[in-house]
């Protein structure tokens, strides 16, 4: 019985793991090719594309530390708006930068809360997603088409 | 979820532990199975279930090598079995991507593969795994009957994303039976905050200094700089690895676990081997017994021995990291402890003890080197700023800013590293002469520790995570 059980307990893990590669793997295709790929997608009237030190302003973090940043923002400052698709160099990374987008988005939250409920709407949708060494996170009300260009750029 | 977090420190930990102590006996293991999975839910939600299947599947595996104890071939194939497939566990999440960039760097085609992210833990919970069907095989434990204890032992929460390695054999009646008492309960605390202390305030600050020279441009580093960036390394990677160990230590005693030691001030060692007898004492205990010792053990000759050797030092460089440089640096260990074996050991041990200990402390720093570099060329590369040819002078500006304005950092870390650390604090509570006095002496030193590393946590924004690599 014991030794049916081990098999039968293997084969599900087996499944488990093939679940997990298919829905949650990420992807080896260089950070360039899937920064192009969400790029085409971010409408740039009302985004534009931010620099290194708006990383260490709003997030705390050094773009040097990771395989690849793409921050984009909004131009205005009445505005949520913003994308940001990380590459982490290792999984340790990864837990550190999941804690400062949190941290971020709880931050926003408390700027506009109580005056803007169309931003804390979007703020409340924002849409997180990891796959593999690949962070992104885009707050827009556009933010499932961009997390859509991005999951087709893996 | 990591212990150096608000929400654990001032959440989870707290109404888990008021479950815990007002719950009868028979129902503290099931509060704290449930306390583990959820922790580790918190940060990995689909990997959870992963860890439960492993729990199952070595349950399972347990009770099978058990029934076939009468029959030593079926037995020995079952345990062979079960191994293997933990290997292949571990080996599939850790070192997969590993394998293939390594075959793609050297193959004329790009072979494409999906990378999964490495669960938290793995490293740790599949060794436990592996000593529980060993220690059964070798009937030095009963198979375990109940799932809950097994996947206690499997998952506790205090050891499960950063050690202590425990043995299975020294859990086995605690999972049954222990005692909770205000005394341990005291003693956990202190360990708990101690280990809180090292980690949020010492580790993330040497830390900080690292980074800030390790993002240094190239050309524009002195010697005493890279110098200064490796100490702080080093104090980093000791100060996180034995922080979250006290913690382990801590939290276990809360809940009236005991694990062993796991660090015993291993920058005291004066030799490398008396270094690795000091650090990450359950790694190498498992190690030893896990696979040096079925390895055959010293009475074997000398070639056989020097082979061992190397294998086990690369298997342990590899479980460290999955990349080259991990790999040498275990075998820059492995190659370093078999000259002191058989070659200059005996020696050694007629030098003054300042000389051994600048010896040992030379080889560990260089040895950092190559475990926090990305890669082979940049390790060289940085040991040669080390060592002058790629340095922009002996020492510089950067240099005296960072020693003027970290002296109380470092002081504080060395004496952290040894135990003059602990005697100082010794030192102040037993200048009382009164038994209650005593006790408000320390609690004002631990309450102290623990204000001071909230403010850190509160304040500074790095909280790295270095064991998560692992």
């Amino acid at each position: 019985m014991t030794e049916f059980l081990k098999y039968v307990t293997l084969t599900v893990i087996i499944g488990y793991v093939v679940l997990l590669i298919v829905f949650t793997s990420g992807s080896t295709k260089p950070f360039q090719e899937i920064e192009q790929g969400v790029e085409n997608s971010i409408d740039t009237e009302k985004l534009e594309k931010s620099d290194m030190q708006a990383l260490k302003r709003y997030y705390g973090l050094n773009a040097a530390d990771y395989a690849g940043v793409m921050l984009y923002t909004s131009e205005s400052s009445m505005s949520t708006e913003e994308v940001l698709l990380i590459k982490v160099k290792d999984d340790g990374q990864m837990q550190q930068v999941m804690g400062t987008v949190e941290r971020r988005i709880e931050s926003r939250k408390n700027d506009f809360e109580g005056y803007s409920p169309k931003q804390m709407q979007l703020l409340e949708e924002a849409q997180v997603s990891v796959r593999g060494k690949y962070l992104f996170m885009a707050i827009s009300p556009r933010a499932e088409e961009y997390k859509a260009a991005y999951m087709k750029s893996l | 979820m990591v212990f150096s977090s608000i929400t654990f420190l001032f959440i989870f930990l707290p109404v888990i532990l008021v479950l815990y102590y007002i719950i009868p006996d028979k129902f503290k293991n099931v509060v704290m199975l449930s306390a583990s999975l959820i922790f580790y839910a918190w940060g990995e939600p689909l990997y959870v279930i992963f860890l439960i299947l492993s729990i199952l599947f070595n349950y399972v595996c347990g009770l099978d090598i058990g029934a076939k104890q009468k029959d030593l071939r079926k037995a020995k194939l079952s345990l062979v079995f079960a191994v293997t497939v933990n290997i292949c566990f571990l080996g599939f999440f850790k070192y997969y991507g590993f394998l293939m960039d390594s075959l793609n760097a050297v193959l004329p085609v790009n072979i494409p593969y999906r990378e999964l992210p490495l669960p938290i833990g793995i490293s740790i919970y599949i060794l436990q795994a592996i000593s529980y069907l060993v220690d059964v095989y070798r009937r030095e434990a009963e198979p375990q009957k109940n799932i809950l204890h097994l996947g206690l032992y499997i998952s506790m929460f205090p050891q499960l994303t950063a050690g202590p390695i425990v043995r299975y054999i020294h859990i086995e009646e605690q999972l049954k039976r222990r005692t909770l008492s205000t005394r341990r309960f005291g003693q956990g605390a202190v360990y708990f905050i101690t280990g809180l202390g090292k980690k949020v305030i010492l580790a993330n600050s040497a830390g900080n200094v690292f980074e800030h020279i390790w993002g240094l441009q190239a050309g524009h580093v002195s010697v005493l700089t890279a110098w200064i960036g490796c100490i702080s390394f080093g104090f980093q990677i000791y100060f996180e690895l034995s922080g979250y160990s006290d913690m382990a230590m801590g939290l276990a005693k809360m809940f009236g676990f005991e694990f062993p030691k796991n660090f015993d001030y291993p920058y005291t060692a004066s030799s490398i081997s008396g270094f690795w007898k000091r650090w990450h004492i359950s790694l190498g205990n498992w190690f030893r017994e896990y696979v040096y010792i079925p390895l055959g053990t010293g009475h074997q000759g000398r070639s056989r021995q020097v082979l061992n050797l190397l294998i086990v030092w690369m298997l342990i460089g590899f479980w460290y990291g999955d990349s080259w440089t991990f790999l040498f640096w275990g075998l820059y260990y492995g190659i370093l402890l078999i000259m002191e074996r058989f070659w200059w050991g005996r020696s050694m041990k007629r030098m003054p003890s300042v000389v051994r200990h600048i010896y040992t402390m030379a080889l560990i720093l260089i040895g950092w080197v190559f475990f926090f570099s990305p890669s082979l060329g940049a390790a060289v590369k940085y040991m040669g700023v080390m060592f002058g040819p790629g340095a922009s002078g002996f020492i510089d500006k950067q240099a005296f800013f960072y020693v003027t304005t970290h002296w109380l950092l470092y002081l504080t870390a060395i004496l952290g590293s040894s135990t003059a650390g602990y005697r100082g604090i010794r030192y102040i509570i037993d200048s009382f002469e009164d038994g209650r006095a005593k006790k408000a002496a320390a609690s004002v030193i631990y309450i102290g520790i623990f204000l001071i590393s909230i403010a850190y946590l509160v304040t500074e924004p790095s909280n790295s995570l270095l064991y998560f690599k692992f």
